[in-house]
Order: C-alpha cells, then sequence, then structure tokens
C-alpha cells in the first residue's frame, strides 16, 4: 500500500510539475520584448483584484478585494473594498494611507522592506522589472501562461520573500497574478480581473 | 524578611484598594475559574481589522488569532497588502517570535505585546475573589503576579482590567458578542500611549 502511495506520488508530481517547462533562450528574449511594448505602450490600468492570504495555520485563507489604479510613470492606488475600506496611495516617493476615514502618511509600509516590496508590485502591474540587478530570474511557461519566478540576492530581503511570482497572460504579455512566497511557505497572492488599459484616469484619484 | 514582608503587605494593600475605590461589593469566592471563551475554539480563525495608535504614530493591519491546542495560541499581524509586522507562538509559559520586522523589534515593545496579548488570548485563570457592582460580577485573577479584574455582566465577559498599586493600567473591552465571537475588542494603556482597535471581519 506504502509503494503504491510512493508510485503514485510521483506520477503526480512529474505530471504536475511535466506541465510547467523552462524557456529557450530566444523565447525569453522575444517574451521581454513584448512585456516592454506592453509596458511601453501603457500610460493608465484600472483593475479589480482579489488577495488572498495564505499562512499554514489558519483552516482558510483570508480574502481581500478591492480595485487598483495605474497611471505612468510612478502613481498607483490599491483600494481595498471588502471587508474593509482602505487604500495606500503610492505617489512617486511618497505613500498615502486613508484607513477607513483616517488618513496619514506613516505606515510600516515606510520600512525599508516594505518599499522595495512595494516597488516591485508598482513595477510587477506594469509587468516591467525584468531589469532589476536585486533578483535572480527564472522564466517558465505553461499553456496558457508565462511564468517568471523572481529570487532575491539581498539576504535582508531573502529572509522575508523566497521568492516574487509573476504569472503573464500569453496572448496580451500583462501581469494576471501576483505572489509572493515567504520563506516559510506562507504567500500572498494577488489576482486582477476586469482590467482596461488607456482610459482617462485624472491625478485627483491619486489625491491624499 | 522584614522588607520582603513589608513589599508583600504593601502589595497586598495596594492590590486590595481598588475593589474599595471603586464601591465593589464583595461576593466572596464562588467559582473556582474564570473563563475567557473568545479564543478558544480550535476549529475557527479568528480574524480582525487592526487599528494601532502608539506614541504619535498609527498604523493599520490584519490581525490574526488561532488556536493551536490547549493553551497555545498563533498571533500574526500583517499589512493590509500582506506583509508580516509580527508573528508569536504563545504555549502555555512560552512565548516565541517567529517575526517581527526590525522597527518593531524592541525588548520592551515585545514585553508589552507578550503581556497584552496573554490576557486576550488565557482561557481560563484561577477566580480568588468575586465582587459585584450595579449588574456586573467581577472576578479577581492573577497573570504573571499581576492583578487582573474580569468584568460579566449577563454571564458574559466584557472587560478585563489590568491593575497595579490601586491604578487601570490596561484595559480589554470586549462589545458586539455574537456566539462567543467578539465584534470589537479595544486595548487602552493608561499609562503609556497605546491604542489597539480590533474590528472583526
Amino acid at each position: 500500500m506504502r509503494n503504491l502511495f510512493v508510485i503514485v506520488s510521483v506520477f503526480v508530481f512529474f505530471a504536475l510539475h511535466g506541465q510547467e517547462k523552462a524557456m529557450t533562450t530566444s523565447e525569453i528574449t522575444a517574451f521581454k520584448n513584448k512585456v516592454s511594448a506592453t509596458s511601453l505602450s501603457t500610460k493608465t490600468i484600472q483593475s479589480d483584484f482579489t488577495q488572498y492570504k495564505y499562512l499554514d495555520f489558519l483552516s482558510n485563507l483570508i480574502e481581500t478585494s478591492g480595485n487598483m489604479a495605474f497611471k505612468a510613470p510612478d502613481m498607483v492606488k490599491w483600494h481595498y473594498t471588502k471587508p474593509y475600506n482602505y487604500s495606500v496611495v503610492f505617489n512617486k516617493d511618497k505613500l498615502y494611507i486613508n484607513d477607513d476615514g483616517s488618513k496619514s502618511n506613516v505606515d510600516l509600509g515606510n520600512s525599508k522592506l516594505f518599499k522595495k516590496l512595494n516597488e516591485l508590485i508598482i513595477a510587477s502591474v506594469k509587468g516591467d522589472m525584468f531589469n532589476d540587478v536585486d533578483f535572480v530570474t527564472t522564466y517558465l511557461k505553461t499553456e496558457s501562461l508565462n511564468k517568471v519566478v523572481f529570487v532575491p540576492k539581498d539576504q535582508k530581503i531573502a529572509d522575508y520573500i523566497a521568492s516574487f511570482e509573476l504569472f503573464f497572460d500569453r496572448s496580451k504579455a500583462s501581469v494576471q497574478e501576483v505572489k509572493i512566497i515567504e520563506p516559510t511557505g506562507d504567500y500572498t497572492q494577488i489576482i486582477f480581473r476586469n482590467r482596461t488599459l488607456n482610459q482617462p484616469l485624472s491625478d485627483a484619484v491619486f489625491a491624499h | 524578611m522584614r522588607y520582603l514582608l513589608i513589599s508583600l503587605t504593601f502589595l497586598l494593600v495596594s492590590c486590595g484598594s481598588y475593589p474599595r475605590k471603586n464601591d465593589f461589593q464583595e461576593l466572596g469566592k464562588s467559582i473556582e475559574y474564570v473563563n475567557n471563551p473568545y479564543f478558544s475554539d480550535k476549529t475557527k480563525d479568528y480574524i480582525y481589522k487592526a487599528k494601532i495608535e502608539a506614541f504619535d504614530k498609527s498604523f493599520g493591519g490584519i490581525f490574526i488569532v488561532k488556536k493551536l491546542g490547549p493553551g497555545h495560541h498563533r498571533i500574526v499581524l500583517t499589512t493590509e497588502m500582506g506583509n508580516k509586522i509580527f508573528d508569536f507562538t504563545l504555549n502555555r509559559q512560552s512565548f516565541r517570535t517567529n517575526r517581527i520586522i526590525p522597527e518593531m523589534n524592541k525588548r520592551i515593545l515585545i514585553k508589552i505585546l507578550k503581556k497584552d496579548l496573554k490576557v486576550l488570548v488565557r482561557e481560563k485563570s484561577t477566580a480568588f475573589m468575586g465582587y459585584t457592582k450595579k449588574r456586573d460580577t467581577i472576578w479577581e485573577t492573577r497573570l504573571d503576579e499581576e492583578t487582573h479584574y474580569y468584568f460579566n455582566k449577563d454571564q458574559q465577559l466584557n472587560k478585563i482590567i489590568k491593575v497595579k498599586g490601586g491604578k487601570e493600567k490596561v484595559e480589554f473591552i470586549f462589545s458586539e458578542i455574537n456566539d462567543n465571537i467578539v465584534g470589537q475588542i479595544q486595548i487602552l494603556h493608561n499609562k503609556i500611549p497605546l491604542k489597539i482597535n480590533l474590528t472583526a471581519i
């Protein structure tokens, strides 16, 4: 019985991992060019998102959701609407919080680590972060998606983040999903949907 | 020895003065233990939106408590975007810091959090003396040699007050309680500028 379990496990492992293949050098170049072109032509992004927080000791994922707005070159707003009203705006180098009406620009997100993480998230929204020298980057592909895995070189960041994964829609070269994996295996997953590109977006959206 | 006796007498007098100051009526010791059922269900994930005002800073996050076994809890605070701010394991007499961001990794701050969190999740405390005041039944307990008063109204715990030298040091206020789930929790420190507000989500 135990042997059967081992055989089935090995089979399942290869079946699952077989779906994910490393990209060839020419595929990587083509993919990066496509993402860069998409990124350059992207002036605004508006999208809904759902965030799942996985902690190994919990019975369920913690689900929060809201909408995200991006305006080139460096303004991003994450607005959580469920189950609470909370928004965080990254406007140039500044960070603004509106926690259900309480406004502040002081947040633990100001720490160097979170600042780096936020930079990554902004870059990932655009999908243009392949030139970041702080990471070892791996390119993978499945039937419908391209997956890029970023592993931090800096030990201080590596203590918090084991890897950062971006999942791209193959045809549109846009980010569909972001996954931040901690060294313990706990992770945060953000899935985008209803994305609209280059629609007019007022600067007032990013005002504090 | 003499100093020890004087200190103990002073301690007892100080602790005893709080019920007198507040016109508590002595009830005697009719129960062995006082219960806090609010983080006692292993099958539940306790998830709260946190708002914290500490000294001149205010910040928020997601506050998570999970009971893992008898006297064993995991307590985590993350930012709204999912980054862990702290991650502690409380297991009977032990307290382990699994993770804390450098900005909060200060011994005195961890000590304050440890004390508050122990009170928050402790399920059963020995009742040393009972009192009444209006509709409240109040039980005097000790946790780590410190005196805490558990206030029950209609057999429901709605407040814990930590008292030192006859003065209220920390208040834990429970409201909007439904089926042993507390909708609102406030932890208010009177000696230091620290307020923690938790709303169940």
